[in-house]
């Protein structure tokens, strides 16, 4: 890798570059730690004089807040939290799995029809608020309505034409020959695809599961048009912190935003590896 | 029960004969179960407790019954509330009794508010039968029963009678009928008088040096303001931006804008269209209530082109401005230690402005806008007991001792509630302001409680904003709400909207009718 030293210029550029990016992270940070009393004060109060975890407290504990006199927070946030990481997980594991199995296919074996794959990305091509209600309408006549396995359906029918294209454009990248000498060495197609093909792509592997793991994280319209009372996520969840007494929650929103951050920082430190060479893999073409 | 019934109204009757007094006529009916408010409304009644009694406690006691009957033959225990976010807090002290006494158990179920419209929009086509009874507001009505989602509960109000039209204790007219009935029939019932009313700080109305400088300058006396000229002038003379101080924190925002041009067009004796569903406001009092806000925008607190109710509330808590253009809620706010540490004890309110019409008379116009109410979902497991339900928390007593409870959305919207209010009542809102809710909404005019409401007050309000932001000069971005006014009216229908802006329109204050011509209008 080659390594050079940045002009002062650059540097500054770069020091600006992330000020802007991650002034946002910091801004909800912050709030997330400061009293009610600061939350939303003029002039704008960037530390928090008395930092608290009363906001990550209310999470759990509705109640929490009365100690500052901020009552009316009716819901906690448990629920939330569990079913976005249970709708995420499930529909990201299932998306990328066979939108997988879908981009080998296509790629390898689906030469004949080459609308195959444009059929699939026709999925994203209506709004999501154009296709809500009809998905109300038939998940309520089959029960599915308020129901995980209505919205974890509903994310893996959502996601899945991005992960099977950006699977697709990895696969795409990997000589063939490679498989077929392991072929050539007795394995059957599929052995050579799961001990050739998916290693060779792993980077792709986990970058598209970061990718398709971020949009069920963020998901708001089909979780709350979807949802009544047994199911909740963290994007709905975060609409809800309003109170006749003291409006608008930020602070426990800001907890929550936080808290939710939480995953893909860990995942995306573990894997960062990965990503980088998933995102690059592809950029020079054969 | 009955032994109980006796007891009170011998009770009521020794109370009206003086030979109790209040002391141990409201200790007597709190032994017997009655609760504080109802108490001290039957005892404060100029009709006499007796009568006061029988006729006040009625709507509760016949909503109680039904409530009881609905209760025990219900095979489902639990009764579902759609709620918006953050108006628990009216409706949680009740939950116990519910439970306790008919055994039903109440279940939340809170959205955003901005998308309960559409939630129960959502149930019209899903019929999930999830919820029994739905709060929107009142805006939600024409499309919800045209969708058939909600039930008309008229055949139920006629017979349970919650007394909505009661001139000592029903919902304050034209609330009564533009915030409850579409097309002349009951689509819900009330349970929060969503008005704007004005505030000022009485500690600068007060100041010996403001109130000389002010008449030198202005030829009259410091005062609130009485008409939109005043307004302006008093938003100018107390504006100090060095200070951190405006002249006025009224909205700019967007979803906000509309209800201010909303709120001076009608004060110009506009309405929104003609009988024959015309839009009205691009017109010559159009444009001149568009030029009045441009013209206030200097002197606005700097937050108006993004503030929302609550960061509202909280900067003229705060004591950031001199005016504020507020739901009854922002005078809860204001009053509060917590949310107006600046503001506690300096709130004169007032009804909202007058403005002159052409022929030099005044006009006092107000706007009813939002203003929550309870309606029953037609797919609805026990829809008696859902009706049962509204009627009992909508009722003249409950509904008295169920606003004053923090963490709801509930402000007053029937007589008794303003004019004899009970302790709690005045505790929350003062006596001089429950006169000022009371004064302002007998002029009000609603929201677009039409077919399409939302889609002409999203119009509207875009081209406001965008008229505010200098996008738009006032007259082009008139045209233009209109023309997509006229596009939404022909895609609903036009007999359909206007039968039903008719009926609206005949239900409102005489002034207005007059000064809007709607005096002249035919019949639906």
């Amino acid at each position: 890798m080659l390594s050079k030293k940045l002009t002062l210029f650059q540097a500054a550029l770069l020091a600006a570059a992330l000020a802007v990016v991650l002034f946002p992270v910091f801004w909800i940070l912050m709030t997330a730690i400061k009293p009610p009393t600061d939350w939303n004060a003029s002039p704008a109060i960037w530390m928090p004089s008395q930092p608290t975890l009363v906001n990550f407290k209310t999470l759990f504990d509705p109640d929490a807040l009365k100690e500052y006199g901020v009552g009316g927070v009716s819901q906690s946030a448990t629920k939330a939290v569990i079913g976005s990481l249970l709708a995420s997980i499930t529909a990201t594991t299932l998306s990328v799995l066979i939108g997988l199995f879908a981009a080998i296919g296509i790629s390898r074996y689906g030469a004949e029809n080459k609308s195959t794959p444009l059929v699939i990305l026709s999925g994203r091509m209506f709004p999501p608020a154009a296709i809500a209600v009809p998905f109300v309408i038939i998940f309520s006549n089959i029960g599915l309505t308020d129901s995980y396995v209505g919205l974890i359906a509903i994310y893996v029918a959502a996601t899945l034409p991005f992960s099977t294209w950006m699977l697709k454009s990895f696969v795409d990248d990997l000589p063939r020959e490679i498989e077929e000498a392991a072929m050539i060495d007795g394995k059957s197609r599929i052995k050579a695809h799961l001990t050739v093909t998916i290693p060779l792509i792993r980077g792709g592997l986990f970058a598209t599961t970061m990718f398709i793991f971020i949009l069920n994280w963020s998901e708001f319209m089909f979780a709350l048009v979807l949802s009544y009372s047994n199911v909740s996520t963290i994007p709905v969840q975060l609409a809800k912190y309003v109170t006749a007494t003291a409006g608008t929650l930020y602070g426990v929103q800001a907890a929550l935003a936080v808290l939710a951050m939480v995953p893909l920082v860990i995942v995306g430190y573990l894997i960062q590896g990965h990503l980088a060479r998933g995102m690059t893999f592809g950029a020079i073409k054969q | 029960m009955d032994e109980t019934k006796r007891k009170i109204g011998k009770a009521c009757r020794k109370f009206d004969e003086g030979k109790m007094t209040r002391r141990s006529f409201l200790t007597k009916l709190a032994a017997l179960g009655v609760t504080a408010a109802v108490a001290n409304a039957v005892s404060l009644s100029p009709f006499g407790a007796a009568t006061a009694w029988a006729s006040i406690s009625g709507p509760e006691e016949r909503a109680w019954a039904l409530a009881k009957e609905a209760a025990a033959k219900a095979s489902k225990k639990t009764l579902t509330l759609l709620i918006p976010t953050g108006s628990i807090g009216n409706m949680t002290p009740y939950v116990d009794k519910w439970k306790n006494e008919l055994g039903i158990q109440l279940e939340f179920i809170e959205e955003p508010d901005e998308v309960v419209h559409t939630k129960g929009m959502q149930e019209a086509v899903a019929k999930t039968g999830r919820y029994d009874v739905m709060m929107p507001t009142a805006m939600s009505y024409p499309d919800w029963i045209d969708s058939g989602v909600i039930y008309d509960l008229t055949d139920w109000t006629d017979k349970y009678q919650p007394d909505l039209f009661n001139k000592q204790w029903g919902v304050v007219f034209p609330a009564s009928h533009h915030a409850q009935l579409y097309n002349g029939r009951v689509a819900g019932l009330l349970n929060d008088g969503d008005q704007i009313t004005l505030l000022c700080r009485s500690d600068y109305l007060q100041d010996p040096e403001k109130m000389k400088a002010f008449e030198d300058k202005y030829g009259y006396k410091l005062d609130v303001p009485h008409t939109w000229k005043e307004y302006y002038n008093l938003a100018q003379f107390m504006h100090d931006p060095a200070k951190g101080f405006y002249g006025s924190l009224e909205y700019r925002s967007p979803y906000y804008v509309k209800w201010m041009f909303m709120q001076r067009l009608v004060s110009k004796g506009k309405l929104y269209f003609d009988a024959d569903m015309n839009p009205t406001f691009n017109s010559e009092e159009g444009v001149a209530a568009l030029e009045d806000m441009l013209a206030m925008n200097a002197y606005l607190h700097p937050d108006a082109f993004s503030f929302t109710w609550s960061s509202n509330y909280n900067a003229f808590g705060r004591g950031e401005g001199f005016m504020n253009i507020v739901w009854p809620s922002g005078f809860k706010y204001s009053m509060a230690p917590s949310t107006g540490p600046a503001t506690t004890g300096k709130i004169a309110a007032t009804v909202m402005p007058a403005d002159t019409l052409k022929d030099g008379t005044k006009l006092y116009a107000g706007l009813f806008c939002w203003g929550y109410g309870y309606a029953v979902s037609r797919y609805s497991a026990n829809p008696e007991l859902a009706y049962a339900y509204s009627q009992w928390m909508t009722s003249p007593t409950i509904s008295a001792d169920a606003i004053p409870y923090l963490g709801g959305y509930s402000d007053p919207y029937r007589v008794n509630h303003m004019l004899e209010p009970t302790e709690r009542l005045v505790a929350t809102y003062t006596k001089p302001y429950l006169k000022t809710l009371y004064d302002n909404m007998v002029n009000t005019v609603p929201d677009f409680c039409l077919p399409g409401g939302f889609e002409y007050q999203d119009a509207l309000d875009k081209q406001v904003h965008a008229c505010m932001t200098g996008e738009k000069k006032p007259k082009e971005a008139l045209e233009a709400a209109a023309h997509s006014f006229e596009r939404i009216t022909k895609r609903i229908g036009k007999d359909k909207v206007r039968k039903s802006w008719l009926t609206l329109a005949k239900n409102l204050a005489e002034p207005i009718k007059k000064a809007s011509g709607a005096d002249t209008w035919p019949d639906a």
